[in-house]
């Protein structure tokens, strides 16, 4: 029994190792697509939640630490417990746009454009996007932005993004997970199928934090002939007559 | 020797270009940075960018004239830029802030600093979506020699042209044309159809300049507590 579990990590091991992803002329692998977080409860609460109401169950996408829970600090903890009962202060609900690593998570396609210098990430919930400089100076100083400022790399198949530069004001998911402006954010990307990437995203935030912490989803290519549409949703709004679209009086 | 030099340069980034496109099968290479260094986001009659008709004025039917002179009237508050929705199109492309194009096989992708908006002109020859009502509208593209050509359709109505109360109804139609003219001008024309408001097509034309190490920033913004739209800072003061 232990031997077959084995063999059978070791096939799983070695599939994962010889997969060859499809290649930019560069050489560097090739990520060009639409995408979904296929771990849709991460939306929701990425510590994992039961379902309720309309919303799905689902275990915790933090893989580090081991026990799926965020290391908050006493006063941070307090924090997201509150905003856990003021849900409507989620600032996606406001149209905000979404922070690291929110981006990656709603149940909405993403898709990726990349070449030698730039791979951009462009979600359809909320217009959210990212440019991430691959050959870019250093990272911009004193920026305080809501999706940060990012600057990546290739570590072998794998892209590698740096981000800092944020504002504090965003939210991890819709149940009130928190970070500040002290916020720093590594990301790994790496396909490990043809229609699939492993997102990792490490986060640190030595002010919310006692240690950095990993969450991990899988992001599923969506099927041939999907297109984003536009999401027409005016951030920071307060009042619903301000939305386009709202019939006129 | 300078002149040399320079002359090298260009010849290089053109081949560069060139190369780039004989790559993903494209006619040009429009990538970068770019931005419309002109008025024509205040007016695009006093900018001097409608190239037709002749004489550089809309041609507005009598009834709609009537409408963008109020607009001109209210346009402090009734201007939708100034409440940070979408520009639309095509003023998105001269807004005062830069916008960057990317491409790849499936389309050109132009991410626009203004509001974070973007948008996608899909080359694979595919339909578009009707009558959904769009801020950007929905881009189909293809390539006619050099020129990125661009049919947009299915607009709302909520966006304007300019700053000047210059304005559309949901039966616009845009056809853009992007031609690289030189490694650092990008052409840009627009003809602008919309029965419900224009007597006839019209179409206005002007230069794109590549901003050389630009980033596009985030443009995010947010409600005031008197009511008023304003952008939210991105830079922390330093001491």
């Amino acid at each position: 029994m232990r031997l077959s579990l084995f063999l059978i990590s070791l096939a799983a091991f070695g599939q994962s190792t010889r997969f060859e992803p499809p290649r930019q002329a560069d050489g560097h692998p090739d990520l060009q697509g639409i995408w979904r977080n296929s771990a849709i409860v991460a939306a929701f609460n990425i510590e994992g939640q039961e379902a309720f109401y309309n919303e799905p169950g689902g275990k915790s996408v933090i893989v580090d630490p081991p026990d799926g829970k965020l290391p908050y600090l006493p006063a941070a903890l307090k924090q997201a417990n509150d905003n856990h009962v003021h849900r409507e202060r989620d600032p996606t609900g406001h149209c905000h746009t979404h922070g690291v690593p929110r981006l990656l998570v709603p149940p909405f396609p993403i898709e990726i454009v990349e070449d030698s210098h730039d791979v951009v990430l462009l979600s359809e919930t909320e217009h959210s996007l990212r440019i991430i400089p691959l050959d870019g100076p250093p990272h911009l100083k004193n920026y305080r932005s809501w999706n940060g400022d990012s600057r990546g790399l290739w570590e072998g198949d794998t892209l590698v993004v740096d981000v800092n530069g944020f504002n504090g004001r965003t939210w991890l998911d819709q149940s009130g997970n928190i970070v500040d402006e002290n916020e720093h954010v590594v990301e790994r990307y790496t396909m490990t199928a043809p229609d699939t990437i492993i997102y990792e995203a490490r986060v640190e935030d030595p002010t919310v934090y006692s240690l950095p912490w990993t969450l991990r989803i899988p992001l599923r290519r969506q099927p041939a002939g999907t297109e984003l549409i536009e999401y027409d949703c005016v951030e920071g709004e307060r009042s619903e007559i301000h939305y386009p679209g709202t019939p006129k009086k | 020797m300078r002149f040399i030099i320079r002359a090298r340069q260009r010849n290089s980034r053109v081949l560069f270009a060139s190369l780039f496109a004989a790559a993903i099968g494209h006619a040009a290479d429009l990538r970068g940075v770019w931005m419309a260094e002109n008025h024509a986001d205040a007016s695009l009659e006093r900018a001097h960018v409608i190239v037709d008709p002749p004489d550089g004025k809309i041609p507005y039917r009598p009834e709609a004239r009537a409408i963008q002179k109020q607009n001109f009237a209210n346009r402090a508050t009734a201007d939708p830029e100034t409440r940070c929705f979408q520009p639309g199109v095509p003023r998105a492309v001269y807004v005062a802030s830069p916008f960057q194009i990317f491409q790849n096989d499936h389309g050109a992708y132009i991410v626009y600093q203004d509001v974070h908006a973007y948008r996608i002109i899909y080359l694979d020859r595919s339909k578009h979506n009707e009558g959904l009502g769009y801020a950007m509208g929905d881009s189909r593209g293809h390539w006619e020699g050099n020129a990125l050509v661009a049919d947009v359709t299915s607009f709302s109505d909520t966006t304007w042209l300019d700053a000047a109360g210059d304005y559309h109804s949901d039966q616009l139609h845009v056809t853009e044309r992007y031609t690289r003219s030189n490694p650092d001008t990008l052409t840009y024309e627009a003809t602008i159809e919309d029965p419900m408001v224009f007597t006839r097509p019209w179409k206005i034309r002007m230069p794109l300049r590549l901003q050389k190490g630009v980033q596009i920033l985030e443009d995010e913004c947010e409600e005031g507590e008197n009511g008023r739209r304003h952008r939210i800072p991105l830079f922390k003061q330093t001491p």
